[in-house]
């Protein structure tokens, strides 16, 4: 097991080599000149030509990739071109934010996600589950912008019960994570109710159920644990759609987030913010979907690791 | 040849300003206290006056920093840091007299030396905007309060550039000798009204009230400026009262917003024009019956009423009317049997084809103006091809090209006349040795006569005569039609009622440094 671990964690270093080619190359392959959106519409050529120079963006491209790998081994991510703040400095609290907002959103998402599918599992067909089903058929399908507004325009403007935006009160929290969490919350508790349905008719179940044990037991223990697996698998995968999801949340909420620091960056052309940051944000998915993977053995023993 | 006249202007200022009350409202004894909240849409990229370029930045850079001239809300040019100037009868010096007594938040003396500093640093640093105080070339300190510049050649705009927001002046003290390039906006020590109290970035910037301010202490406690990029948002915020006034409210809300009693929209002119440049270098633009035929195609009025909602003015010059040098001209009235016949006599009667590039989302409604620009076009039988691209790139394409280079007949552009004064808005963008790439002049205009007003106009110290010049230019310039003129923008502000005295300045910002609660 330990083995396998070292050894996937060793197979990180290529993964973020890659990525770090292919930021690097992108953002470059971007039209627009960074000197020009730095400087902007005001500039002197001159000026633009010391800016280019102050980057560094008159060297050959090859150059320009010595130097920021060289850096990022010493994990120095360069100095924002937009603020003149080291990019770590810039992305960091930022990461935080998304961080906390996406780890809160998952919460909510598999508590309520679970907990609607299994009820619907263990009531196929009922009432119930239909309305839970188109709840979260809705909550699928309903964009993120849209949502935020809505919840908005009811809490906030309405009722006034909950801060419209900005962070720094728990209650803040709420409208945001509620938002970002819509979509994975629905998509969980389809996730469950089917796994579950499937696990529900397998030949333990009902002799558990025979041996005479409670309900619950039934359903919580037996069959809850053995319809995991594709949840956690749906879990892993939804918390690095959340993280890049964030952004349309951020911008709705003024959530001072990485993902609207990313847009930003990118309208700015400020190649090490954008690399800075997708590259800390790939590192944390490969990092989750290891996690994922180990967290399999547990759930299942049958699962091996060579 | 002593101006006395500033003080003058100011002392009429604050009488006019005694005696109106904007909001009608009975006059209160303004209070102290309360905690002001204002919503924009960006944050500043820095606070330092060395690397601030964005009308974010200057919003709050006003409030704990200030220069040594300032720019009222209608575009007169008056004395603050600096209370007093003599200029040389050649144009070329300038002696200005400092207010004394006036410290930095960290008690340091705002004296010559201050400014002398802060002018150097800027310059030798090379700041984002140094370009509006580099014509300077010696800086000299006569006595405590005595600061002397000089410039090579006679420049009349200077005391307008030295009144931009991004020549404020910050204590010597909280730079790093050792390396005046860093980045001071973290903790910025001004000597303006309120002091610096942090910044969380993305989120906000905390100011409180600075006790020892050198003028009339503001009256509320403490002062946040809110970082919210949604539009919808801070519209939100504003009816719910977690911001008590809010930039750029989308055109589409103002009716909404105006059936409620707590709250007003202020339609705020800015400095900023919009027009459509027109490539002046090449067929068929180089044949001005065809430039004008273009004036007449398109309707200016009804794109101020129709697609901005009233937020804008059809220009009757190449720049806004609060700026120095202004003079209106008659509108090219939307005349499309006028542009055909123009069309003909120039030899496309049987239409022509142009290439169009706008951006999008720059500014307020910017596509859709494009595209009823097209169809207006069309109309009289011009097809232009539409191209757009993202606002890093657009700039590059469109304004970083030989003349040769180039791809485009037309462009969609923005000019904000940041200082105020019409040498800024006129000779950066039409005098002939400002063609792309190396100045403003992206239309690669030539206008006979146009060169020489606009360098008299600029050595000119005399204002009278600069106005005079600058009339004259704009006439040539008018008569030249060079671009599709198309309209100053206004900016549209949300305000509760319960907040009074925000000034909410043609620079795009809103002030409250002389802003208070009303109490019911």
């Amino acid at each position: 097991m330990s083995s396998y671990i070292l050894r996937r964690m060793v197979l990180l270093v290529p993964v973020l080599i890659g990525v770090a080619i292919i930021v690097f190359g992108m953002v470059r392959l971007l039209p627009g000149d960074p000197a020009v959106a730095m400087a902007g519409v005001h500039a002197t050529p001159e000026y633009i030509a010391q800016v280019r120079a102050n980057l560094g963006l008159d060297e050959p491209i090859h150059v320009q990739f010595g130097v920021f790998i060289r850096r990022l081994i010493r994990g120095d991510l360069g100095i924002s071109t937009r603020t003149n703040r080291p990019a770590v400095v810039e992305i960091w609290p930022r990461f935080l934010n998304t961080l906390s907002l996406t780890f809160i959103s998952l919460i909510i998402a598999s508590f309520f996600g679970i907990l609607v599918g299994v009820i619907s599992a263990t009531r196929p067909y009922s009432l119930l589950d239909n309305v839970t089903m188109v709840f979260s058929l809705f909550g699928v399908a309903a964009p993120v912008f849209w949502l935020g507004l809505i919840l908005m325009l009811i809490f906030s403007v309405r009722l006034g019960w909950l801060p419209s935006s900005g962070m720094g009160t728990p209650q803040h929290f709420v409208l945001p994570a509620v938002t970002l969490a819509a979509h994975s919350t629905a998509l969980i508790a389809r996730m469950t109710r089917s796994s579950m349905l499937e696990v529900l008719n397998m030949d333990y179940i009902v002799t558990a159920r025979s041996k005479g044990l409670m309900e619950r037991v039934v359903v919580v223990k037996h069959a809850l644990r053995n319809a995991l697996i594709p949840i956690v698998t749906i879990l892993g995968l939804r918390f690095g759609m959340l993280l890049g999801g964030a952004v349309l949340t951020e911008t709705v909420f003024s959530w001072p987030g990485v993902g609207r620091l990313m847009v930003d960056s990118i309208l700015a052309r400020d190649y090490p913010v954008v690399q800075g940051s997708v590259l800390l944000l790939a590192l944390l998915f490969v990092l989750i979907n290891l996690f994922v993977d180990i967290l399999y053995a547990f759930l299942d023993p049958q699962i091996q690791y060579g | 040849m002593k101006k006395k006249i500033l003080g003058f202007v100011v002392l009429v200022m604050a009488f006019s300003l005694l005696f109106s009350n904007s909001l009608g409202v009975m006059a209160q004894e303004p209070q102290e206290g309360g905690d002001l909240r204002i919503a924009i849409g960006a944050d500043p990229e820095s606070l330092d006056p060395l690397y601030a370029q964005s009308s974010p930045a200057a919003m709050v850079m006003v409030h704990m920093m200030e220069t040594l001239f300032e720019m009222t809300p209608d575009g007169d040019i008056v004395p603050l840091l600096a209370e007093d100037y003599d200029v040389s009868d050649d144009g070329l010096v300038y002696d200005l007299y400092l207010r004394e007594g006036v410290e930095f938040h960290d008690g340091e003396p705002f004296n010559a030396e201050a400014v002398k500093f802060n002018l150097e640093r800027l310059l030798d640093q090379g700041a984002v905007y140094s370009f509006l105080i580099d014509a300077i070339t010696e800086i000299e300190v006569i006595d405590e309060y005595t600061i002397r510049i000089a410039t090579d050649e006679p420049f009349a705009p200077i005391l307008a550039h030295l009144s931009h927001d991004f020549i404020s002046m910050i204590s010597p003290a909280a730079i790093d000798a050792d390396d005046p390039s860093q980045d001071a906006g973290e903790n910025i020590v001004g000597t303006g009204p309120f002091k610096m109290d942090g910044w969380n970035r993305g989120e906000a910037v905390l100011m409180t009230r600075n006790d020892d301010y050198w003028g009339d202490n503001a009256y509320v406690d403490t002062f946040s400026v809110l970082i919210v990029p949604e539009e919808s948002t801070r519209v939100v915020m504003l009816e719910t009262g977690e911001a008590h006034a809010i930039m750029n409210v989308p055109a589409r809300d103002v009716s909404r917003l105006e059936e409620n009693p707590d709250l007003t929209v202020e339609n705020v002119p800015s400095l900023r024009t919009l027009y459509v440049g027109l490539n002046n270098h090449r067929e068929p633009f180089d044949d001005v019956r065809v430039r004008k035929a273009m004036n007449y195609a398109v309707d200016s009025e009804a794109i101020v009423e129709h697609i901005i909602d009233g937020a804008g003015r059809p220009s009757d010059a190449p720049i806004s009317p609060d700026i120095f040098g202004y003079s209106g001209q008659e509108i090219y009235q939307h005349n499309p049997d006028r542009a055909r016949e123009l069309l003909a006599e120039a030899g496309y009667e049987d239409g022509l084809e142009v290439e169009f590039y706008y951006p999008v989302g720059r500014y307020p409604m910017d596509q859709t103006i494009s595209q009823a620009i097209q169809s207006q076009l069309a109309d009289v039988g011009i097809d232009a091809n539409m191209t757009t691209m993202e606002w890093a790139t657009y700039l590059e394409v469109v304004g970083g090209n030989e003349p040769e280079d180039v791809e485009h007949d037309m462009y969609f552009l923005g000019w904000g006349t940041v200082t105020g004064d019409a040498d800024y808005g006129l000779y950066a963008l039409f005098h002939s040795d400002e063609w792309a790439p190396y100045g403003n002049n992206w239309h690669f205009g030539d206008h006979e006569g146009v060169d020489e007003l606009l360098h008299e106009a600029r050595i000119t110290p005399d204002p009278d005569i600069r106005q005079d010049l600058y009339a004259e230019a704009i006439e040539l310039i008018w008569d030249d039609a060079p671009w599709i003129f198309l309209h100053s923008i206004s900016q549209l502000n949300g305000v509760r009622n319960e907040v009074a005295g925000l000034i909410h300045h043609p620079r795009e910002h809103i002030e409250a440094k002389r802003a208070y609660f009303i109490n019911d």
